[in-house]
C-alpha cells in the first residue's frame, strides 16, 4: 500500500461499481463505458461517487462526476482523493 | 412559550415572462402564455454562444409609480447603469405592498423587508472585471504590467462598484425607495431562498421586531450563469423545461421577481385586508453534501418536509397541492420524487403536483417565491394549472403528476425545494376561512 493506495484498487473498485449499479464485476473491464456500454445515467454516478466517498472516506470534487465513465477514470479519481488525504491537502 | 400569532398573506406581486402583476401572471399561466426565446449573447461584437430564455420582454421600472428621485440616486450610484435584477426587486416589493393596501408611517414604521437573491450583482461586476483584465491585457504588450499597478487599477475602478456584489447595499437601496426603517434582512440561500426568506419573515413577526414584512426575491438570466449551468450539463439544449420526464434534458432560465406581504392575522383582519393564506409553518435543513448535485439516496430532503409537519401541527393527508422545484434535470428530479414518495407514499391521491418551471422558467434564487405565489393565486382560485412539456412520465417516479387543468376545492398547499448546496425547504399554506 502506497500513500494509502489499496494494493488491489482496481478489483475494489470493480466490485464496488458493480454493486452499486447491480451488474456482476465480471462484467467490468478497465476501459468499459458505463454510460455508453451498461446504460449508467447522472443518478447512478452520484450513486456511485456516494458508494467511493464512504468506503475510502474521501470527497470527490462535484466536477469529477461527470468523469466517472470507466473503472479506469475512477481508479484515477480515488488515487488523487486518497493521495491528496495522505498529503494532508 | 410558544408564540400564538399567526402569520397570512396579504400581497403578492409577480413578475414573470407570463406576466407583471399578479392578474396578467395568473392569466398568463392559465393561457400558458410562454414566451420563451433564443438569446443570443456578444461580447464586444462578436457573438459567443445562445441560450433559450423566458424573457420578460417589457418591464420599465419607471411605470410603477416609484419616486423619480430614490430611482435616479440609485443609477448615479451605480455610475449610470440600470441594475435590471435589483430593478425587479423594486418593482416586486411595490407591487406587493400595492396589493397588500398596506399604509405605515415612515416616521414610526413597523415594516421589515426580507429580500433574496442568489447572484446579485455578479453579471456587471464580472462585465466589468473582464473589461478591465482585457484593457491592460492589451496595454501589457506595450509595456510589462506589475501585479502593483493591476492592483492599483483594479481598486481604482471597483472602490465603487465592488458594491454591486455586497448584499447590504442593495437591502439599503430597496429600503430607502420604500422608507422602511425597520429590522430586514438579505439572504441567500440559492434556489430556496424565497422559503427560508418566509420563515425569516414569519419569526421576525412573531417576535414583535415588526408588524408586517415585505418579503422579495429577484434574478435574471447572463452569460456567466449559462455557462455554469451549461457546463454542469444541466441546462436544457432545446429549451424545453419537462419536469420529472423520461426524456428530460435540464432547465431553462426565467428572468423575474416576486412579492409578498406577510403580517400577523389580527392587524390583517383589523385592517380588512385580503388574505391570500396563512403561513403554518415550514421545514428547511442543509444537506451540505456537493454545491451542484444532491447526494441520491439520502433522506434529508424528506426529512426537511417532514419536520415542516412536525413544526406545523398538520398532517400530511391535509396536503391538497404541492409545487415542487421541478426543473427537469434527471439526478435532481430523482431525488425529489424519491422524497415525494417516501412522505406520500407510491402514487397517492393526494397531493396533486404542478411544477411551474415549464411556464416561468428557472428564476433561480428567486423561482422559490415566484412559484409560491403562482400556487397562492391556484389556492385561491382552486385552479391546478397542468405541468407542461411532461409527455411521459419517467417510470422510476410514482407522483400524481397533474396532466390537465383541474379545477378543485383547495384548502392547504406545499411548496418544497431542493436547492444547491442541499439548501432543502418546504412550505406550508392554508386558506382562512
Amino acid at each position: 500500500m502506497q500513500n494509502n493506495i489499496p494494493d488491489n484498487l482496481e478489483n475494489e473498485l470493480k466490485q464496488l461499481i458493480a454493486l452499486t449499479i447491480g451488474i456482476s464485476p465480471e462484467e467490468l473491464e478497465i476501459t468499459t463505458n458505463f454510460w455508453s456500454d451498461l446504460g449508467v445515467d447522472s443518478i447512478k454516478a452520484i450513486a456511485i461517487t456516494v458508494a467511493i466517498e464512504r468506503r475510502y472516506k474521501v470527497t470527490v470534487r462535484d466536477e469529477q462526476i461527470p468523469q466517472i465513465t470507466t473503472v479506469g477514470q475512477v481508479i484515477e479519481i480515488v488515487k488523487d482523493a486518497l493521495k491528496k488525504k495522505s498529503d494532508g491537502k | 412559550m410558544e408564540n400564538k400569532k399567526r402569520i397570512v398573506i396579504t400581497g403578492i406581486g409577480p413578475i414573470s415572462s407570463v406576466g407583471i402583476g399578479k392578474d396578467e401572471f395568473w392569466k398568463g399561466i392559465l393561457q400558458k402564455r410562454i414566451n420563451l426565446k433564443l438569446e443570443k449573447c456578444f461580447i464586444g461584437n462578436e457573438q459567443w454562444d445562445s441560450f433559450h430564455l423566458h424573457k420578460i420582454d417589457k418591464f420599465n421600472i419607471a411605470d410603477f409609480g416609484i419616486d423619480k428621485d430614490k430611482l435616479n440616486d440609485i443609477k448615479e450610484w451605480k455610475e449610470g447603469e440600470e441594475v435590471i435584477d435589483l430593478s425587479y426587486l423594486i418593482a416586486a416589493v411595490k407591487l406587493a405592498l400595492d396589493d397588500s393596501k398596506l399604509k405605515y408611517n415612515s416616521e414610526d414604521n413597523r415594516i421589515s423587508l426580507v429580500l433574496a437573491h442568489e447572484n446579485i450583482g455578479l453579471m456587471p461586476f464580472g462585465f466589468k472585471v473582464s473589461n478591465l483584465a482585457y484593457e491592460m491585457l492589451i496595454d501589457k504588450r506595450k509595456n510589462e504590467i506589475s501585479k502593483k499597478v493591476f492592483f492599483d487599477e483594479f481598486y481604482r475602478k471597483f472602490l465603487k462598484s465592488g458594491y454591486d456584489v455586497q448584499t447590504f447595499a442593495d437591502l439599503f437601496h430597496v429600503a430607502r425607495v420604500f422608507n422602511v426603517h425597520s429590522y430586514s434582512l438579505f439572504l441567500n440561500n440559492a434556489c430556496a431562498s424565497g422559503l427560508y426568506a418566509l420563515e425569516a419573515a414569519s419569526q421576525i413577526i412573531k417576535q414583535g421586531q415588526a408588524s408586517a414584512v415585505v418579503v422579495a426575491t429577484a434574478d435574471c438570466s447572463d452569460i456567466y450563469k449559462y455557462l455554469w449551468f451549461k457546463n454542469l450539463k444541466i441546462y436544457s439544449p432545446d429549451g424545453k423545461i419537462r419536469p420529472f420526464a423520461k426524456n428530460s434534458n435540464g432547465l431553462v432560465f426565467g428572468d423575474g421577481g416576486a412579492g409578498i406581504v406577510m403580517e400577523d392575522l389580527f392587524s390583517a383582519q383589523n385592517r380588512n385586508a385580503q388574505i391570500y393564506a396563512e403561513y403554518i409553518g415550514g421545514g428547511f435543513n442543509l444537506e451540505g453534501w456537493k454545491i451542484t448535485v444532491p447526494q441520491i439516496g439520502s433522506d434529508s430532503y424528506q426529512k426537511a418536509i417532514q419536520s415542516a409537519f412536525k413544526n406545523s401541527y398538520i398532517d400530511k393527508n391535509e396536503i391538497d397541492f404541492l409545487c415542487p422545484h421541478g426543473i427537469g434535470s434527471q439526478p435532481i428530479d430523482y431525488y425529489e420524487a424519491k422524497a415525494i414518495t417516501d412522505v406520500f407514499g407510491l402514487s397517492p391521491k393526494k397531493p396533486l403536483i404542478t411544477a411551474f418551471k415549464p411556464y416561468l422558467g428557472h428564476n433561480l434564487g428567486s423561482s422559490a417565491l415566484l412559484e409560491t405565489v403562482a400556487l397562492l393565486l391556484s389556492l385561491n382560485n382552486n385552479v391546478i394549472p397542468p405541468t407542461l412539456n411532461c409527455d411521459t412520465l419517467d417510470p422510476k417516479f410514482n407522483i400524481s403528476l397533474v396532466k390537465e387543468r383541474k379545477e378543485i376545492k383547495l384548502n392547504m398547499a406545499m411548496k418544497i425545494c431542493c436547492a444547491f448546496a442541499g439548501y432543502n425547504a418546504a412550505s406550508i399554506f392554508k386558506k382562512i376561512d
